[in-house]
């Protein structure tokens, strides 16, 4: 396969020119802007060795540069968002040519427009919760007669691990329900695999807030408070991000 | 938290991925990639994206998984041989196993099924 493509990054307003930095995107790649419908999208062009089909579908199985594609695709999204209400599109969006992303954004139009009214003046934090200690050391009864011990120990752990699920639950629920009431809008996600966390407790909760910026102070000074009530590092703070978690649109 | 509370921290490769990989707004390009048929998504990234798992969208299903805090099916199997044989070892030595050992076999065998 030869040629290039074009790889579209995010759509916003029209920007003037003199408001448009030299951004670089996947592969350095320049980023440029098309326009239509009344939207401006944030692209580069590609190299179809590397981005048409089966090699993307080779390179996504290849962590290093998944990884490195990911980072360069949410830098130009975050780099839009210090610009202007940025909406993010999913990684390795691809069309043939510049005009085919144009035919995108004029297929947008009003939805994108309104979807980016409602994001204006917001950004999106996110909010991880672990687990803390789950279960207190049940002391250890050696010896010969310890046999119903060892029964009763084994027994009690398991009534600690079901209290320690439900402790879990509830105070996801609580630290949820607080910052939402906080953001103008909330979604839980999945609570990510501790084998890519790497850390010593489960995530409880994955949660994506939208906090309107004259309030961020308040869910900043919200999530502190949480903090300052668990163990250190049961609470993780992220952001802030663009709208990534917020600008689903429904495809027509 | 590291640092003061509620101070961001910097986002790990997983955040990253859940969202340029799951979220964002999804526009049907020209080059149709199924990111969720690619191999090595199905072993690490699927770990982290909810669509796969609509049933658990919610995800407070950590214990199910978390060998620190549930044994698994396997592993508990292994406990019930053990403490059968332990429980048999004590009634033939005493003869007189009390009802905590059974009770605890029992509440074993259960969270099996």
């Amino acid at each position: 396969v030869t040629g290039t493509a074009t790889y579209f990054y995010a759509v916003t307003r029209p920007l003037p020119p003199d408001r448009r930095p030299a951004l670089r995107g996947v592969g350095g790649t320049p980023v440029r802007w098309v326009h239509d419908g009344g939207l401006a999208g944030l692209v580069s062009t590609v190299d179809l060795t590397e981005y048409g089909e089966e090699a993307l579908a080779a390179h996504l199985e290849d962590l290093a540069w998944l990884e490195r594609t990911a980072r360069e695709h949410d830098e130009v999204v975050q780099a839009g968002a210090r610009l202007t209400t940025t909406l993010p599109l999913r990684l390795a969006t691809i069309c043939t040519d510049d005009d085919s992303a144009r035919d995108r954004l004029r297929r947008l139009g009003d939805r994108a427009l309104a979807l980016l009214d409602r994001l204006d003046g917001r950004e999106e934090w996110g909010v991880k919760l672990f687990a803390t200690a789950a279960t207190a050391p049940v002391p250890e009864t050696a010896g010969a007669a310890s046999g119903t011990a060892y029964l009763q120990r084994r027994r009690q752990q398991m009534v600690q691990r079901d209290v320690a699920a439900d402790t879990a639950v509830r105070a996801a629920d609580e630290v949820y329900t607080r910052l939402a009431g906080v953001a103008v809008d909330a979604r839980r996600h999945r609570p990510q695999d501790q084998r890519l966390t790497g850390a010593p407790l489960p995530m409880v909760l994955n949660a994506a807030f939208l906090v309107d910026r004259d309030r961020v102070d308040d869910f900043r000074a919200a999530v502190a408070e949480f903090a300052a009530a668990r163990p250190p590092d049961s609470i993780a703070l992220t952001g802030p991000w663009p709208p990534y978690s917020f600008a689903a649109l429904e495809e027509s | 938290v590291t640092g003061l509370p509620g101070r961001p921290e910097a986002a790990t490769l997983a955040d990253v991925l859940e969202r340029v990989l799951d979220k964002g707004l999804v526009i049907a390009g020209d080059i149709r990639i199924n990111l969720l048929d690619i191999e090595l998504l199905t072993i690490k990234i699927r770990l982290l994206v909810a669509s796969v798992d609509k049933a658990r969208e919610m995800g407070i299903d950590w214990w199910e998984h978390d060998p620190t805090l549930s044994v698994g099916q396997r592993d508990l199997a292994e406990e019930n041989r053990a403490l059968r044989s332990r429980v048999a070892e004590l009634e033939s030595s005493n003869g007189s196993a009390s009802d905590g050992s059974k009770t605890g076999t029992r509440s074993a065998e259960k969270r099996a099924t």
